[in-house]
């Protein structure tokens, strides 16, 4: 009788966490940061030439503190990248005003050319630049692309996104971001 | 006398040569790539999915690398480096998970299942040992009963 008991009762439970598996749906995308609320690494990296003229050849995070701001990491082979990126530039048009956007090529290497084929698909507007080393990666915890961090006015992290952004996300969070 | 002259020259400056790369790939000295790489060892990869820092050729891996040997060569100890990296990536970034809070469970739980594995089969083997060396008690009935049974059995003038 108990060994009936014993066998059911692993059963039941083997069974209930490959239910548990199978209808849990995906994963959540929002991996936490270690970093939030906390102020993030400032940093300075070179810019693509189509931003030089507006940013100088070289961009310090440091000079535009004053405003909130959405940091975009992205790479030329990165196929999520490539949909989230319209996303970006619509944001950044409707809210360039109030917010910053920055995007950082990372884990891509040396990879100019396909870097500003990325950036001439989409007319992408806001200042972009490289991270050959994977520095900043490295100072913001980053785990892949595509990520973005989302920065109040003070430098301090309100929130990560892992995994493309979407327009309703970006309207959220930089309504978060104002004062 | 040049004849003779040639081939030495050829072999001097293959040996500067050999020198030369063998210099210039001693950029990092051994005991401290090898401290780089023990210290890796510890680091979970953070693009990967189970590799550590060591192991992975990821950008973010190397880039971890060369951070582990840039603190190193600032005379920071192992403990400092592994804290700075977790101060960045929380736990996560810890191949040994730390033996504290929930975690603590990780390294807790397989002693607990073994203990209770081991337990278990005392009690089993204390059991069966028990069963096996009891005297058998059966009444008198019984005991006719199977003498009757290898009475039958056995072949006339057969004894017990």
């Amino acid at each position: 009788m108990i060994r009936v008991a014993v066998v059911l009762g692993v059963s039941a439970l083997l069974g209930s966490l490959f239910l548990f598996g199978l209808l849990r749906g995906r994963p959540d995308r929002d991996i936490p940061s270690n970093l939030l609320g906390r102020e993030l690494p400032t940093f300075t990296m070179p810019l693509y030439e189509r931003y030089q003229a507006g940013y100088g050849p070289e961009f310090a995070i440091d000079d535009h503190s004053s405003k909130p701001q959405v940091i975009n990491f992205w790479a030329s082979w990165c196929v999520p990248c490539y949909t989230e990126a319209p996303e970006l530039e619509e944001a950044w048009r409707n809210h360039g005003d109030q917010v910053l956007f920055v995007g950082i090529q990372t884990q891509d290497p040396s990879r100019r050319a396909e870097g500003r084929a990325f950036l001439e698909q989409f007319d992408l507007s806001f200042p972009n630049g490289f991270d050959d080393d994977s520095a900043i990666a490295v100072s913001f915890g980053l785990f892949g692309v595509p990520e973005t961090f989302f920065v109040r006015a003070d430098g301090t992290l309100a929130h990560r996104h892992t995994g493309p952004v979407t327009a309703a996300l970006l309207e959220e969070m930089i309504a978060e971001l104002q004062p | 006398m040049v004849r003779l002259a040639a081939p030495a020259v050829v072999i001097a400056l293959l040996i500067g040569l050999l020198a030369a790369l063998a210099a210039a790939q001693e950029g990092v000295p051994l005991e401290l790539e090898t401290q780089v790489f023990e210290i890796g060892r510890k680091l979970r990869c953070p693009a990967c999915t189970a590799e550590s820092v060591a192991d992975s050729n990821a950008q973010i891996a190397i880039r971890m690398r060369q951070e582990i040997q840039e603190l190193l060569a600032e005379g920071r100890t192992e403990t400092e480096i592994i804290a700075h990296f977790q101060n960045i990536y929380g736990d996560f970034v810890l191949l040994e998970p730390p033996k504290r809070g929930l975690l603590l469970w990780v390294w807790l739980l397989p002693l607990a299942v073994a203990a209770l594995g081991v337990g278990l089969l005392v009690l089993y083997l204390r059991r069966w040992t028990r069963a096996a060396s009891a005297p058998i008690e059966a009444s008198e009935a019984e005991l006719a009963r199977v003498r009757e049974a290898l009475s039958d059995e056995l072949p006339p003038g057969g004894t017990t």
